[in-house]
């Protein structure tokens, strides 16, 4: 068994406000393999975005890394200085964010923040960087690097930006890339392009990908394993067919009956009552209690453990075995 | 000779809309520098039926929120009309006429943030229209109505007193929603109503308001760049790409067989949740900008059926589509859908 | 599907609750500086209560009782003189209050006549744009390129002239006010106009439009309130710049008559007899002044943290 990438085990994150201590992210662990693409799906407020935050010490304060690791190639990175996870982030961790338009500096040229990239997290000199760097841009499909390298971002269009994004990423080789709602901003045609470069070139490099996104299509065509994440939790974890296909939480299943879809459907989408709970009020035992339509009493009070079903884990007592069998 | 039914409830001709995004006069005089237009609109014709749903779909820069904006009369038209029920929104003069049109036609905006007032009570943000129109007097009636307006979308009339940073998106959305009801407006633009909320609230929202339209015999303009959204909602659609209409059809149609190559890019585009492995036309560029848009066939750069004509002449729309290879009955040149 | 079943929470909930309040209630230079802030309010608007002599009522002073020491009895009517008392027997405490009252009443008014004015300016300009925006910010822009208290000074001459001297006297409180408001507007205007301009392109703006609202009714109803969070941290900061400009003009001898001092006419008695020992008449205006500037500033700069959703 291959030691995973990134091994996150009962990670908690909370925010200390003055109302009391919420929170955020409540006991979630996952691995990611080597060269795996793993899907971090979520409404909003669920804290996908915040678990890749936190993964890279990036959190915040009044928030903060409340108990948990977080573990890189098997060595534990939560626990690090700041100077240490600075040296990480880039060279081991690359990080895709959502907006090309603030994840570039709009003041320097591509050429400069590729190379100052390149050059932190290697020996090159600026010649071999500035040469490292228009490969990367081919890489990329970005059409005549060499002249391109030169521009601001303002100059490029914004699937283009995404796409320098994308090498700035990879610029430092790194073996995990965290990317948060990398496509979200971009029209759909584009998002399309941008979804099978990212998957070919982590692929081709054996790149480990937590992909964190809302959108399920994106997800479908791209990773390999998604969690579905409920209110700081994970709902569900399994090999991304099943979930998609045959989701087991009946959180995740409502999800994925509630997409809209290009196929000849029913007339109504399925819909799931209510919505997401606040930090604040998180009900007890299972957060998804008050919502779910085949809630039973223990539901109310015991949180459920994850259980494994099929290739999947599910939180959620409706597939607790051991009790059936008990009875 | 048609049935009086089937005679359109809303009606747009050639409608087009330019900006004037030239630069300051001044600078203009130093650098000798030509006004610029954007076309935003340029000549969008179409029919919506009482009581059903059209659907205008395209990416950014397609023109899409500006024709909702012209059609609702919150923006000026720069050419071409628009008809609702007979009478003309862009050319009526009379403002007694006016306002009584104005009284039928609402808007649902895109961001449940920005659409509701945040100093205002949600009670008082859907009386406006009412008291607005003068349809009730008494402060009683009033408060009547605004609770049934918030039954009927799924709130408690008890939330009235709420202000709207108190909900959440969806539940603003449903507000917004009841204020367009509010004045009993028969035809509702709604410009994207669902892109800035979750998948499952998006759910329950559309579901709503199919009910309220099956109910209440609403007609939507419904604004989206999201194909699968649109497939539960609409009737028929229209495919935008830079201020023109590519492909106007029968929903049904549309996705079953595809016509224009831009339409089949957008649908191929569309993550395949079923994972039916379908084989993908290669999909080129990205949408150029609106100030100067490519000669001829605005899609011609990115279109894998492109010809010399197309780069020379704007297809004209036949039978819904504006297309030259279609025209030419050159469609077989594309990879076909595998079926869903 | 309803929102919530929870009872409509009373006011004294949601004051409690609200982040303005909680963030209130941790910073103890905020709570300092208000407690500071409403003592002196209290005891300047109540002076006929608190002060022990009517300071302003000529008949009320005894010659004999001045230039005492604090903490002295007066030669000639034996009252106690906490803070001692001018070259006429007029009590410092007394005048303290009373003078404190002139000042507040000139700062509070002319901070609402700027208030007024400005946003009225600034939603004009901000809502309706084009020639008349243009218009309307460039007299802005120029005004706020003198200095406030020259602009007073200009506009208090001008008045001088314009008005006859016999009603100089009873009209000097009205005159200081629109010279001290006028010298201010700008800065709301400037503020307003932003937010104006950002509201006017939202959503609900828009939505109103579509209803047939006409101009002057959405920025009344519509994009007034919405204008108005920066506009309190503003006036907050304005208020104590419009005590000390009105202690100034007092002082250069334009401001208030001596019949009714302000704090600044105070110190300017003061200021003669600083050299010939008697200390406390210029002292204890000056303090007031210091401290009451200094609260109002810690509360307003408390404020514009608290306001700030970024800092938050």
């Amino acid at each position: 068994m291959t030691q995973p990438v990134l091994s996150v085990r009962n990670l908690k994150v909370e925010f200390v406000t003055r109302r009391g201590t919420l929170r955020a992210i409540d006991d979630v662990s996952f691995d990611i393999a080597p060269g795996e693409v793993l899907g971090v799906v979520g409404e909003s407020g669920a804290g996908k975005s915040l678990t890749g935050t936190a993964i890279i010490g990036l959190i915040d304060p009044p928030g903060r890394i409340a108990g948990g690791e977080i573990l890189l190639q098997g060595k534990r990175i939560d626990n690090l200085d700041k100077e240490s996870l600075r040296r990480i982030r880039g060279k081991r961790i690359g990080m895709i964010f959502q907006d090309p338009l603030t994840s570039l500096n709009p003041l320097f040229k591509i050429s400069e923040q590729l190379v100052e990239t390149i050059q932190t997290h290697s020996d090159m000199d600026a010649g071999q960087a500035r040469q490292r760097a228009i490969d990367l841009l081919t890489e990329v499909g970005i059409p005549a690097p060499e002249k391109r390298i030169d521009g601001y971002p303002h100059e490029f269009s914004g699937g283009m930006r995404q796409r320098v994004v994308i090498a700035l990423a990879l610029a430092a080789e790194p073996e995990l890339i965290i990317a948060d709602e990398p496509t979200t901003a971009l029209d759909v045609s584009v998002q399309a392009q941008i979804i099978t470069l990212l998957k070919k070139l982590c692929r081709e490099r054996g790149t480990a990908v937590m992909l964190v996104t809302h959108d399920m299509g994106v997800i479908a065509e791209t990773a390999d394993r998604v969690a579905v994440m409920y209110a700081g939790r994970i709902a569900e974890i399994g090999p991304v067919r099943e979930v998609v296909q045959h989701a087991r939480h009946p959180y995740a299943k409502g999800l994925m009956g509630a997409i809209p879809t290009l196929k000849a459907t029913a007339s109504r989408l399925v819909q799931i009552p209510g919505s997401m709970p606040r930090l604040t009020a998180i009900p007890r035992g299972c957060a998804f209690n008050p919502r779910c339509s085949e809630v039973f009493a223990r539901c109310h009070v015991e949180r459920p453990d994850t259980i494994k079903v099929g290739k999947s884990q599910v939180a959620c007592w409706l597939y607790d075995t051991k009790k059936e069998a008990a009875a | 000779m048609s049935a009086p039914e089937s005679a359109a409830f809303v009606t747009v001709r050639d409608l087009k809309k330019t900006f004037d995004v030239s630069k300051p006069w001044l600078e203009r005089m130093i650098e000798r520098a030509p006004k610029q237009f954007l076309k935003a609109v340029d000549g969008v014709t179409f029919d919506i039926k009482k009581g059903e749903t059209f659907a205008l779909v395209g990416e950014s820069g397609s023109g899409k929120s500006t024709v909702a904006r012209m059609v609702v009369g919150l923006l000026p038209v720069t050419g071409g009309e628009v008809m609702v029920d007979g009478v003309s929104m862009t050319t009526t003069v009379d403002s007694a006429q006016r306002e009584k049109l104005r009284r039928r036609i609402q808007m649902i905006f895109q961001d449940p943030y920005a659409s509701l007032n945040p100093r205002w009570r949600v009670q008082d943000i859907i009386a406006e229209p009412i008291r607005a129109f003068n349809l009730l007097s008494s402060q009683k009636d009033i408060a009547d109505r605004v609770g049934e307006l918030l039954t009927l979308v799924g709130l408690s009339p008890l939330d009235g007193v709420k202000f709207p940073h108190q909900f959440s998106g969806g539940q603003r959305q449903r507000v917004a929603i009841a204020r367009a009801l509010a004045s009993n407006a028969e035809f509702i633009v709604c410009d994207e109503p669902t892109s800035a909320l979750d998948v499952s609230v998006q759910a329950q929202i559309l579901n709503l308001m199919r009910d309220l339209q099956d109910k209440m015999g609403l007609t939507y303009l419904f604004i989206s760049h999201n194909l699968a959204v649109v497939r539960h909602m609409a009737s028929s659609i229209g495919v935008m790409y830079l201020g023109r209409l590519t492909e106007v059809s029968q929903a049904k149609e549309m996705f079953r067989a595809p016509r224009h190559p831009y339409t089949r890019m957008l649908l191929d585009a569309v993550p395949d949740l079923g994972m039916s492995g379908r084989a993908r036309v290669p999909v080129q560029g990205e949408i150029p900008s609106p100030i100067n848009p490519p000669s001829g066939c605005t899609f011609h750069p990115r279109c894998p059926l492109v010809m010399d004509r197309c780069r020379a002449e704007a297809p004209l729309p036949i039978n819904g589509v504006a297309c030259h290879a279609v025209e030419e009955g050159r469609m077989g040149a594309m990879t076909a859908r595998k079926s869903a | 599907m309803a929102a919530t079943d929870a009872p409509k929470p009373t006011l004294r909930q949601r004051l409690n609750d609200s982040d303005l309040w909680l963030a209130f209630k941790d910073s103890p230079i905020a709570v300092a500086a208000a407690i500071t802030t409403v003592l002196i309010f209290v005891l300047a608007f109540f002076a006929p209560v608190f002060a022990p002599q009517d300071a302003f009522n000529p008949a009320a002073l005894n010659l004999m009782d001045g230039f005492t020491h604090p903490m002295e009895r007066g030669a000639g009517s034996s009252m106690l003189f906490v803070l001692g008392s001018d070259a006429q027997g007029r009590d410092m405490l007394s005048a303290l209050f009373y003078g404190t009252r002139v000042s507040l009443i000139v700062g509070l008014c002319s901070v609402g006549f700027s208030m007024v004015l400005g946003i009225s300016l600034g939603l004009i300009a901000g809502y309706v744009g084009g020639r008349v925006e243009q218009l309307i910010m460039r007299i802005a822009d120029i005004q706020l390129s003198f200095p406030g208290l020259l602009i007073a000074l200009l506009i208090f001459g001008v008045a001088r002239g314009l008005i006859p001297p016999n009603k100089h006297e009873t009209t000097a409180l009205f005159v200081i006010i629109i010279a001290i408001g006028l010298a201010h507007w700008a800065q709301y205007a400037r503020t307003v106009r932003a937010s104006a301009m950002v509201e006017r392109n939202k959503d609900y703006v828009q939505a109103a439009r579509l209803i047939g609202i006409k101009g002057l009714p959405i920025m009344a109803k519509h994009i007034l309130p919405n204008v108005m969070g920066p506009v309190l941290v503003i006036a907050t900061i304005n208020l104590a710049l419009a005590v000390i400009e009105e202690a100034t003009l007092s002082f250069f001898g334009v401001g208030m008559p001596v019949t009714q001092p302000s704090l600044g006419t105070l110190i300017r008695f003061g200021q003669q007899y600083l050299m010939s020992g008697e200390w406390w008449i210029l002292l204890f205006p000056a303090l007031t002044i210091v401290i009451l500037g200094l609260a109002i500033n810690l509360l307003g700069d408390w404020l514009r943290d608290a306001m700030n959703p970024k800092l938050r």
